[in-house]
C-alpha cells in the first residue's frame, strides 16, 4: 500500500529544470497571468515566486479575486501563463505547448474541485476508472481496490453522483484525482461545498495522504480550519504571494 | 461513458435514431421501389416468352411513354424471315385508373403462340371484343372477379377471365377494340417476335433491320439488360437526388444533436481535461457516441423497412420493393459516414474548448 503513492516515475525529464540548486516538485519565479477580457488586460497572476518540495502539503489562501484558481489552473497545466517561470517536476510549462500540458496533467497531476466534478452519467467507480483509462495504462484492479478501500467507499461504487451526498462525492473524487499515483494533487476549495463534519472527513483524508504516502497537495481554500491541516501556509492578495 | 450518455438523453436518442432510420428507410425503399417497379416490368415482358421486340423509330423502351403505332402487317413480313416461329402484335394503352397501368391490345391466338399461353386461374379467354382478362396481382390488389365490369378508357369491359401474372401486363384486352379506342386501326405498337431457336435470335435481329432499317429492333436480353437505372438518367438523378436529401436530414439532425451535446456538456468535457484527456480523446469520444446512434438508427432503419415493405405490398399489391443487401449494405454506409461527417465539427469545437473556460461553465 506505501507504494502506490509513490510508484510514478519520472518522464519528460527533456525540460528538467532546477532553482538554486534545490530540486523542487514546483517552482514559479515572476509568475504572471494576464487574461485579455474584450481589449482589457486583467492581471491574476502579478509576479509569483513559489516553491514547493515533494511531499509538501501547502495551502494557499487569500480573498475570493486574488489568483488562487488561477495559480492552480496554471500549476495543474489547464492554462499557459503569460510569462516568467513554472517548473512541475522539472518540466518547463512555458515551453511546452497544450498537447504537451495535457500529457503531463494526464500522468503527473490529480485534480479535486470544490463542486466535486464527477461526470453525472457514470457510477462512482466508472467515475475513478474513467482517469485510469485516460490515462491509457487500463485499468488496474489491485490499484482500484487500494484506493477504495483507503477512501472507504467500496459500498458506493455502483451508485451514480446523483445519489450520493457531498461528502461521498468528494471521496469519489479524490479516489478519482490519486487513482494514477499523481506526483501532485491539486485541490480546489475541497470542503468549500461540504458541511463541517465531512469537511473534517475530507481534510483527514487529504492529510492521511500526505502523511502516509508523501502524496504532494496543494491545496487553496478560504477556510482557516482547513489551511491548517497543512504543513505550509502561503497567502496571496492581488495576484502576489504575500506571506509563506 | 459512450452508452451511459446515449442512455441519459433518451429524447435525443431516439430523435437521432429516429432520423437515422429514416434516412436507411428512405434509401432503402427509394432504391427498393424504383428497382422493384424496372425490374417486375423488365421480367413481365421477359414472361411473353418472346426473343425479339420490334418498335417503330422513336419509340421509348418505356411502353408507356409512347405508343408510337406501326402497321401491324409489318408482323407479316417479320413472320416470313427464317426462323420466325411466330409474330405478335401488341398496342399499348397508358391509363392511370387504380395506379399506373399499361393494357396490353393483344390478338390472342398469335400471343398464345408467341407466350405458350395464359394460365386462367378463373374464367376463360376473350369472347367478345369488350372482354378484358385481368392477371391474379391486380385482381387482388382492386378485388375484381370474373363476371364483373371495369370501367376504362371510357368504356365499359367485362371480366372474362383471371390469368397467371408475369406475360407483359397486368390488364389484357382485344387487340382490335384497342385500335378502336385510339383510333389506331390496323396499327400496333410493338411486335414480339419468337424464334424457332433463341440460338437464331441474332441471325433475326439481322433480318429485321434489314427489312425494317430505322425501326427498333431489341432482343430481350439486350432489354433486360437496359431496364436499370443506369441506363435511365432521369430516373438516376431521381434516385441520387432522394439519396441526397436522405443522407442530408441525417447529417443535418446528427450534427444538430451532437452540437446541442457539446453545448450541454461543455463542463464535462472540461472535466475531461482536467483528467488529461487530449482533443484526440475528446473527438474520438464524440464520434463515437455519433457512430454508436447512427449504428442503432441504421438497424432501427432495417427493421423499419422491412416493416415499410410489408405495409406498401399489403395496401398495393401491383408493387415490387426489391430490398438487396447490396444497398442495405450503402444505405448504412451513407448512414454512418453522414453522421460522423455531422458529428466532427461538433467534435473539433469541443476538443477546442478551454479547459478552464469548460470547468467553469454553469
Amino acid at each position: 500500500m506505501g507504494q502506490l503513492f509513490l510508484a510514478t516515475t519520472a518522464e519528460e525529464a527533456g525540460g528538467t529544470h532546477r532553482i538554486g540548486g534545490m530540486e523542487p516538485i514546483i517552482a514559479t519565479e515572476n509568475l504572471k497571468k494576464i487574461y485579455r477580457v474584450g481589449k482589457v488586460d486583467v492581471p491574476a497572476l502579478r509576479g509569483v515566486d513559489f516553491v514547493v518540495q515533494e511531499g509538501e502539503f501547502v495551502a494557499v489562501v487569500g480573498p475570493s479575486g486574488c489568483g488562487k484558481s488561477t495559480l492552480l489552473h496554471v500549476l495543474g497545466g489547464l492554462t499557459r501563463p503569460t510569462s516568467g517561470v513554472v517548473l512541475v517536476d522539472g518540466n518547463d510549462f512555458m515551453r511546452m505547448n497544450d498537447a504537451e500540458r495535457t500529457k503531463f496533467r494526464r500522468h503527473k497531476i490529480g485534480f479535486v474541485f470544490q463542486r466535486y466534478n464527477l461526470l453525472p452519467t457514470l457510477t462512482a467507480r466508472h467515475n475513478i476508472a474513467l482517469a485510469q483509462h485516460i490515462q491509457g495504462d487500463g485499468f488496474n484492479p489491485h490499484r482500484f481496490d487500494a484506493v477504495v478501500e483507503m477512501l472507504g467507499i467500496r459500498e458506493m461504487l455502483d451508485r451514480k453522483p446523483y445519489a450520493l451526498s457531498g461528502g461521498e462525492q468528494q471521496r469519489v473524487a479524490i479516489a478519482r484525482a490519486v487513482i494514477c499515483e499523481p506526483k501532485i494533487l491539486l485541490a480546489d476549495e475541497p470542503t468549500g461545498n461540504l458541511d463541517t463534519e465531512n469537511s473534517q472527513l475530507v481534510l483527514n483524508m487529504m492529510r492521511s495522504l500526505n502523511r502516509d504516502f508523501r502524496q504532494t497537495i496543494l491545496m487553496i481554500t478560504h477556510n482557516p480550519e482547513a489551511a491548517a491541516v497543512a504543513d505550509r501556509i502561503v497567502r496571496m492578495r492581488d495576484g502576489r504571494i504575500v506571506s509563506d | 461513458m459512450i452508452v451511459e450518455n446515449i442512455l441519459h438523453r433518451p429524447i435525443r436518442t431516439l430523435v437521432s435514431v429516429l432520423a437515422v432510420a429514416i434516412e436507411v428507410g428512405m434509401v432503402m425503399l427509394v432504391v427498393g421501389m424504383t428497382h422493384g417497379m424496372l425490374h417486375e416490368t423488365a421480367k413481365r415482358v421477359q414472361g411473353v416468352g418472346a426473343d425479339i421486340m420490334v418498335q417503330p423509330p422513336g419509340a421509348s423502351l418505356f411502353f408507356g411513354l409512347t405508343q408510337a403505332p406501326m402497321p401491324v402487317q409489318i408482323g407479316d413480313r417479320i413472320e416470313q424471315i427464317p426462323h420466325v416461329l411466330a409474330v405478335t402484335p401488341v398496342l399499348f394503352q397508358f391509363i392511370t385508373q387504380n395506379g399506373i397501368n399499361l393494357i396490353y391490345g393483344i390478338d390472342l391466338p398469335s400471343f398464345d403462340r408467341v407466350s405458350g399461353g395464359f394460365v386462367y386461374l378463373k374464367g376463360g379467354p376473350f369472347e367478345h371484343p369488350d372482354d378484358i382478362l385481368v392477371d391474379d396481382w391486380y385482381a387482388r390488389a382492386n378485388n375484381v372477379k370474373v363476371g364483373e365490369t371495369l370501367h376504362f378508357l371510357n368504356h365499359e369491359f367485362h371480366v372474362t377471365g383471371i390469368v397467371e401474372h408475369g406475360k407483359g401486363s397486368r390488364l389484357f384486352i382485344p387487340i382490335s377494340t384497342a385500335q378502336d379506342l385510339s383510333g389506331a386501326r390496323d396499327k400496333a405498337s410493338i411486335f414480339y417476335v419468337k424464334c424457332t431457336d433463341p440460338g437464331y435470335t441474332h441471325a433475326v435481329m439481322s433480318s429485321i433491320r434489314e427489312l425494317l432499317p430505322s425501326y427498333q429492333v431489341h432482343s430481350i436480353q439486350e432489354y433486360m439488360s437496359l431496364m436499370t437505372s443506369n441506363d435511365l438518367p432521369a430516373l438516376n438523378a431521381f434516385i441520387t437526388a432522394m439519396i441526397a436529401v436522405a443522407v442530408g436530414i441525417g447529417f443535418l439532425v446528427i450534427f444538430l444533436s451532437m452540437y446541442t451535446t457539446i453545448t450541454e456538456r461543455t463542463r464535462e468535457i472540461g472535466i475531461l481535461k482536467s483528467l488529461g484527456a487530449g482533443k484526440g480523446y475528446i473527438i474520438d469520444v464524440i464520434l463515437r457516441e455519433a457512430g454508436l446512434l447512427s449504428i442503432l438508427g441504421i438497424f432501427a432503419g432495417y427493421g423499419g423497412t422491412w416493416l415499410a415493405k410489408r405495409a406498401i405490398v399489403a395496401a398495393f399489391p401491383t408493387l415490387t420493393v426489391e430490398l438487396t443487401i447490396h444497398w442495405a449494405i450503402w444505405a448504412g454506409l451513407l448512414a454512418l459516414g453522414g453522421s460522423l461527417l455531422g458529428a466532427f465539427y461538433p467534435a473539433i469545437r469541443a476538443a477546442r474548448l478551454d479547459p478552464v473556460d469548460s470547468l467553469a461553465y454553469e
